[in-house]
């Protein structure tokens, strides 16, 4: 019990900071013959986006369709956006009728030629007699190069252009003239920048809205899930004194944005051994989809929670990753409060607009580009109006051609991705008045660390359960001493 | 000249094998002839179908295949060329109506439906 108690008031401080309202003895004083109850926000008016459901699923096309959907959705943006940044009269040109030493702008899909870059072609080459790579973190080398693409052409960039920021699939416009090398100078180049925003509906009342992400749960590190039944706890208002359940009756809304499950369930042991030795053993995911359940029962039945799968998580591996079936979740998906959502996820939640993922598109742009912060890729995806320009070159994707999903139409209020390894959140205000929060959530079963939006203020503000994680000496006030 | 003369008469009299590269001199121009008795019929051919007008199917059949190859809508493969009309419709390229109105018109026949490389695989 002691130890509860310490564990919130560590909580107040961070997660309450600006509201702090602790009553002093309501934990410690006398039973009181009045009980308080504090009534949960109503639920929020919120409606879902279908913009991420597949409808039929055919394999059977190429994935230029993407790429050529993509170009044509931008290409007018970035035509405009060019003739904002360079002049009205700015030539732009297609690559078919550029001329020589001319200074023009081009619009085009950036291919990065990556020496690096795995790829299965290479590997099977026997001839080559390579040796196994070791396995790399990034992908990028000092010989990588930019090429412009557009529908017939392709151009080599060269001058000014921060090569190892940019990565493959992203459209943008550069300007700049062709030399005599065939390759393009680039002086300058522009991106879509933030697309238009809906005003936000202002807000009476401070309402929160959790994030979490990397659950974790089936893996070997136990320690989370104290802190997860805390999170949960927090939740459900079983923890703290009066002023805190109070506050956590502000939470108007859960939302799991991916990784559920640790990766250790994906164990492909099973196909590995002989069938004989692994018949009786169950997959690992069982069980912890077991445990989600319970976990879920506990929070539906008090907030409404919105699960996103994850890359580890049990549905189609490509983006955009199909709700987790409700048959998995026998307790909780009897609650009408249990929204199973896609990863991407777009909501409106009380007139503001969530969009973000589980964070794959994010993690793949570290891996082959010069990026490591999350916060930076996402705020770069934002100004690129791409949510995952790496898809389908890198990242899994579903063979569009009627037009590309992750192209951002209009903006979000909070753009996150999940499982990153720390919390960060930033405010970013757009050319026109858009006014976006980022937020990078944390994995939470390496973290302890959950985060907070204010739907009134998008103020955003983590809360920490680290409670028995060996890296923290800071905040052991909760050791195993007490 | 005259050594060449007699030549010739030597080499005709020395019999029916000089008379063969006559023959295939012979030979070369009545095929040249005939050549041009081929191109005529040939030409002929050609004109014959001219005032013959094309059938409404191949026509509508050579307009979708002209819209197949037009790079600005995007790659036709993989989709249906009704797909790929609404597609180019949506981005604002403005397709030709009559390349719709061709599509809705006829059934389900693949060869309207589908673009040329249908039939081959990816």
């Amino acid at each position: 019990m002691l130890v509860q108690v310490r564990i919130t008031e560590q909580l107040s401080t961070i997660m309450f900071s600006d509201l702090t309202t602790q009553k002093e003895g309501t934990l410690m004083g006398q039973p009181s013959a009045e009980c308080p109850v504090f009534d949960r926000v109503p639920p929020t008016n919120s409606s879902y986006s279908e913009r991420f459901k597949l409808g039929e699923r055919s394999f059977s096309r190429q994935y230029a369709h993407i790429y050529a959907a993509r170009l044509m959705q931008m290409r007018d943006i970035l035509s405009t956006r060019a003739k904002q940044t360079w002049g009205e009269h700015v030539p732009v040109r297609r690559l078919c009728d550029l001329q020589m030493g001319e200074q023009c702008c081009i619009v085009g899909t950036i291919f990065k030629h990556m020496e690096l870059q795995p790829s299965i072609l290479k590997e099977i080459s026997e001839e080559h007699n390579l040796l196994p790579q070791p396995p790399r973190s990034k992908f990028i080398s000092p010989t990588d190069e930019l090429i412009l693409e557009d529908e017939l052409q392709r151009i080599t960039l060269e001058g000014n252009i921060d090569t190892p920021k940019f990565v493959t699939g992203s459209v943008i416009a550069v300007f700049g003239a062709e030399k005599n090398d065939g390759k393009f100078t680039v002086e300058g180049f522009c991106m879509a920048d933030l697309p238009p925003q809906a005003p936000r509906q202002t807000l009476s009342s401070d309402r929160f809205v959790l994030l979490a992400s990397g659950l974790g749960l089936g893996g070997s590190g136990a320690d989370s899930l104290l802190g997860l039944q805390l999170l949960v706890d927090l939740v459900t208002g079983q923890l703290g004194d009066l002023g805190e359940q109070d506050r956590a009756s502000q939470i108007s809304r859960v939302l799991l944005a991916g990784n559920l499950l640790s990766q250790s369930t994906q164990d492909k042991d099973s196909f590995n051994k002989a069938k004989y030795l692994t018949k009786k053993t169950q997959a690992g995911s069982v069980e912890a989809i077991r445990m989600l359940d319970e976990l879920l029962v506990q929070l539906v039945a008090s907030v409404p929670v919105d699960v996103m799968p994850g890359q580890y998580d049990p549905t189609n591996y490509t983006l955009p990753q199909q709700p987790l079936h409700r048959c998995m979740f026998p307790l909780s998906t009897v609650y009408p409060t249990l929204k199973l959502a896609s990863n991407p996820y777009q909501a409106d939640i009380d007139g503001v607009r969530f969009l973000g993922t589980s964070g794959q598109n994010v993690a793949d742009i570290v891996k082959y580009s010069s990026m490591e912060d999350h916060l930076e890729i996402l705020e770069d995806t934002l100004r690129l109006r791409h949510m995952a320009p790496t898809a389908p070159d890198t990242l899994g994707c579903y063979p569009f051609y009627h037009k590309d999903p992750f192209i951002l139409e209009d903006c979000p209020h909070v753009y996150f991705s999940g499982n990153a390894p720390a919390f960060q959140s930033k405010r970013i205000a757009g050319d026109d008045g858009q006014e976006v929060l980022l937020v990078a959530i944390p994995d939470f079963s390496r973290t302890q660390c959950a985060c907070l939006v204010n739907l009134r203020t998008l103020e955003c503000e983590p809360v920490r359960f680290s409670s028995f994680s060996a890296d923290d000496n800071e905040d052991n006030e909760m050791n195993i001493s007490h | 000249m005259y050594e060449n003369r007699n030549e010739l008469v030597e080499e005709s009299d020395m019999g029916p094998k000089r008379r063969l590269i006559t023959d295939t001199f012979k030979v070369v121009k009545r095929a040249k002839k005939e050549q041009k008795k081929d191109k005529e019929p040939t030409a002929q051919e050609k004109k014959e179908p001219e005032p013959l007008p094309l059938t409404q199917r191949e026509q509508d059949l050579l307009e979708l295949r002209q819209f197949d190859l037009d790079w600005r809508y995007g790659p036709c493969t993989g989709i249906s060329r009704l797909q790929r009309w609404e597609r180019a419709e949506l981005h604002g390229l403005k397709p030709p109506q009559t390349v719709r109105e061709l599509l809705l018109g006829r059934g389900e026949e693949t060869e309207y439906t589908h673009s040329l490389w249908h039939d081959l695989p990816l």
